[in-house]
């Protein structure tokens, strides 16, 4: 196979794994099941209440832009925005950082 | 398993930061050895998926959801695990900065776990097992196990943290991705990993097809 013909495979590759990833990211805040994760669940259940709540109290160490993958106010199309464009983002970064660090 | 800021001490966070920065190092200097122009966009078509797949919160009953990891996939994909740890590193760091999901002070605490242990420990189980059992089975059992591995460890640090019991941490962990690791990452792993082998098995390293005979 000439590495032309592989490298255009390879850019179909891309833009179909894009695609499942934008529908992923669309359906997402639709299917994600809202009870807590595992981590949380345990820390629900076996930390004593009262330092429970000291710590979910306390605000994290950089306020992010869009908490919870959600864009304030903006209800269930805000969220699909922001998994939609954390999905991008994550994209252009690896992309970048990959041509970048690649052999020449 | 996404640690947030409060549930770690400052100064055993940034511990877990000196223990994952090398890996870090290491991984970009797999990039730089491994990835061509063929590579790159398979890297960020991955690392998007895994980003979209994360936010896709599984229910597993007792209250509890779960979501795939996928430093396994990625490893397997380009057979090194030091790809887990990059894209994972990358997606950690979106999140954290970006979305809030996982502290800054406890990232490499994060990167430690979903990236380094559940991506070495899954990736090296599936190489141990695919002369054995076949892809499948191995890639099954890897991400499955690598994840459980990964979320024990989660609950040791938070035993050291005096966030967790050490007992009922490991067992309330070690039961809750007992299931996330069978569901959310063993069967995607190997449904995605079996899907590559039938259509592009050009995809897949060399080191991870020539066991099969696929390239030979």
């Amino acid at each position: 196979m000439s590495v032309a013909a592989s490298s255009n495979m390879n850019m179909k590759f891309l833009y179909a794994g894009i695609a499942i990833a934008l529908l992923i990211a669309i359906a997402a805040p639709f299917l994600a099941s809202p009870d807590p994760d595992g981590l949380e669940s345990a820390a629900g259940s076996i930390v004593e209440e009262s330092k429970l709540a000291g710590m979910e109290e306390s605000a994290p160490f950089v306020e992010s832009p869009m908490p919870d993958y959600s864009i304030e106010g903006q209800g269930k199309m805000g969220e699909v925005a922001a998994v939609v464009a954390g999905t991008i983002l994550v994209l252009g970064i690896s992309f970048v950082l990959g041509k970048a660090a690649k052999k020449n | 398993m996404h640690i947030p800021d409060s549930f770690i001490p400052m100064g055993q966070a940034i511990v877990y930061w000196v223990i994952a920065l090398p890996f870090i190092f290491m991984s970009l200097k797999w990039a730089r050895k491994e990835l061509d122009d063929m590579k790159v966009p398979i890297l960020a078509a991955l690392a998007a998926g895994i980003f979209a797949i994360q936010a896709l919160n599984i229910p597993i009953g007792m209250g509890t959801s779960g979501h795939m990891v996928g430093a396994v996939l990625v490893s397997i994909i380009f057979g090194s695990p030091m790809a887990g740890v990059l894209v994972l590193t990358l997606v950690l760091l979106v999140q954290g900065f970006v979305f809030g999901d996982g502290g800054i002070t406890t990232m490499g605490a994060n990167i430690l776990n979903m990236g380094v242990i559940s991506g070495f420990t899954g990736y090296y189980l599936f190489v141990a097992l695919k002369n054995k059992t076949g892809i499948k089975a191995a890639s099954f059992v890897g991400a499955w196990i690598g994840l459980l591995i990964s979320a024990l460890t989660c609950a040791v640090e938070m035993s050291i943290a005096g966030t967790f019991p050490l007992v009922a941490g490991l067992a309330t962990m070690g039961l809750y991705h007992l299931i996330i690791g069978f569901i959310g990452e063993g069967l995607i792993t190997a449904i995605v990993i079996t899907a590559i082998e039938k259509s592009r098995p050009d995809l897949l390293d060399s080191s991870v097809t020539n066991a099969k005979g696929v390239r030979a």
